[in-house]
């Protein structure tokens, strides 16, 4: 299944090196956005009053 | 439109830099410590010397062209006198060419009068000593320039000084190979004009292109 | 009408609801382009393509590392263009895409110059060459993280935006100045370093998966600098009645 390649350690890594950023370059706007939202969201809370506090 | 102001500027500035005496030096203790630690780092065999001496008396050049860039407009622009360049009558690009020509003098001239120094010091050959001064003087002017450029674009921000190298330092590439390589080029018996020429070309693409970038990078920033 | 159509269509997709309406909607399928071509053209790459009769299986890190140069240098061609208009007509949005550009740009370099560097090992026997490529690579990334770290720098987002833009086509007239002396420098202090692949050495049989690799890559920079410049937007304008909408949409 998994070809058998001469300098197979060079190979991997370099896919692997893509791989891992690629990854990144799709989590990274998710992660931020999702983290952006909920500050939103409960800026947005406070104002309307809405607001639950999780430690009174 | 008289340009009469111009030289009232330029004289200002390099009063000012004089009285900071220790200040304006800076650049100058600069290169010596930079030549005096290098054969205390890699020995003083005098060979070795004089095949990294150009590249050492360039980098340190560059380096000492950075000291002073931090305040190259940032007390101008704190105290208000940045947004009078606009409002008086003069082309602020004339004002900028001054500023620039002001820190030239200052950083680059004195390190190309001690580079005959510098180079006995690191033992170049003889016959290299002609061109590292010319290449220091087509050079220094575009170090000048690209730092000005980096000041100006650093402005607004408040930790200018790291950023300002990290822009530097790409922009510099050329200036560096050229100037070196002319150098190199003479310690070893052949002729230098090809990399001088080119050097000569970058200035005087710098000399037409940086003054309108530095005039629109203050323009924005004082805004 | 047609050409009125288009230009209605780009006036209302520099608003900035439309656009975030329009890349929510576009980047999903940018993303899906992607995740197709480079399936493809990783399995040409590991599977079909026959070894080099030279470099045997590492060539095959060619299919990740010439894409990623080619986009690290036309991200900077796009950024360039984006920038150009953000300066002359003040387009908000294109100056926020411009800046989102360069992380992208630069996470490509660094890929280019991780596997340039992996490949290098194997082929020339060192980790790293002063090789012109490997070389103007390096301050290429310099320059990305220059423009990023002067963004970064300013509070104020648009002023920040436009004063990298300065830098942005700073950098475009020194990026060929600085490849142009990297080579000459190279040629000078060192015999020509080996060729990886001169013009004709490249059999058309190992053509495929760098089509596919390099059409995938492409999307993607496309959809990661939607994605980005999305939340920049949002970011920018979060006290903005329209960013309330939605968030009052999603809410529900």
């Amino acid at each position: 299944m998994i070809p058998e390649l001469e300098y197979a350690v060079y190979v991997w890594s370099s896919y692997g090196i893509f791989a891992v950023v690629v990854a990144w370059q799709i989590l990274q706007p998710v992660l931020y956005r999702r983290r952006l939202m909920a500050e939103l969201r409960e800026e947005q809370a406070l104002q309307s009053g809405e607001y639950d506090d999780p430690n009174p | 439109m008289s340009l009469r102001a111009l030289p009232a500027l330029l004289l200002r500035d390099l009063r000012l830099a004089v009285r900071h005496g220790g200040e304006s030096l800076m650049p100058l203790f600069f290169l010596f410590a930079v030549l005096i630690l290098v054969p205390l780092g890699v020995g003083p065999g005098p060979n070795l010397l004089a095949t990294i001496a150009p590249g050492m008396i360039w980098v340190a050049a560059l380096l000492a062209s950075l000291l002073a860039l931090e305040n190259l407009f940032r007390p101008d622009f704190e105290d208000g006198t940045l947004e009078q360049w606009w409002l008086g009558h003069l082309p602020v690009t004339g004002l900028v060419m001054t500023r620039l020509l002001s820190h030239w003098l200052i950083t680059g001239l004195p390190v190309i009068l001690f580079a005959p120094l510098a180079a006995q010091m690191l033992y170049l050959p003889d016959q290299a000593l002609g061109v590292l001064m010319l290449s220091l003087l087509i050079g220094t002017p575009i170090l000048s320039l690209i730092g000005g450029l980096a000041a100006a674009l650093t402005l607004g921000t408040n930790r200018g000084s790291v950023l300002l190298s990290i822009l530097v330092f790409p922009l510099v590439v050329p200036v560096l190979i050229f100037a070196t390589g002319a150098v190199a080029a003479a310690a070893d018996g052949f002729s230098p004009r090809a990399h001088l020429g080119l050097l000569a070309a970058l200035l005087v693409l710098a000399l037409t292109l940086v003054p309108l970038a530095v005039t629109a990078a203050l323009r924005l920033n004082i805004e | 009408m047609i050409w009125k159509t288009i230009k209605v269509g780009f006036h209302r997709l520099g608003s900035a609801p439309s656009f975030y309406r329009f890349s929510t909607v576009v980047s999903p399928w940018l993303w899906a382009g992607f995740a197709l071509c480079s399936v493809i053209g990783v399995y040409y790459a590991l599977y079909v393509v026959p070894p080099d009769y030279q470099q045997s299986d590492s060539f095959r890190i060619l299919y990740v590392h010439v894409p990623s140069a080619w986009q690290a240098m036309a991200g900077y061609v796009v950024m360039s263009i984006l920038a150009a208009i953000a300066l002359i007509w003040r387009i908000r949005l294109t100056e926020i895409m411009a800046m989102m550009c360069a992380p992208i740009g630069a996470a490509f370099t660094a890929i280019c110059l991780a596997t340039g560097s992996i490949w290098g090992r194997p082929m020339w026997g060192t980790w790293w060459e002063w090789d012109a490529r490997l070389t103007s690579m390096l301050v290429l990334l310099f320059i990305y993280l220059g423009i990023m770290g002067l963004y970064a720098a300013f509070d104020d987002k648009r002023k920040g935006a436009r004063v990298a833009c300065i830098l942005v086509l700073v950098g475009l007239v020194n990026i060929p100045i600085i490849h142009f002396s990297v080579e000459w420098w190279t040629t000078l202090h060192q015999g020509k370093t080996i060729r990886i692949f001169g013009e004709s050495s490249m059999h058309y049989s190992m053509m495929p998966p760098l089509i596919w690799m390099t059409i995938g890559v492409k999307l993607m920079f496309g959809a990661a600098l939607l994605d980005r410049a999305r939340n920049e937007l949002l970011t920018q304008d979060r006290r903005k009645g329209w960013v309330r909408k939605i968030l009052s949409n999603k809410g529900d």
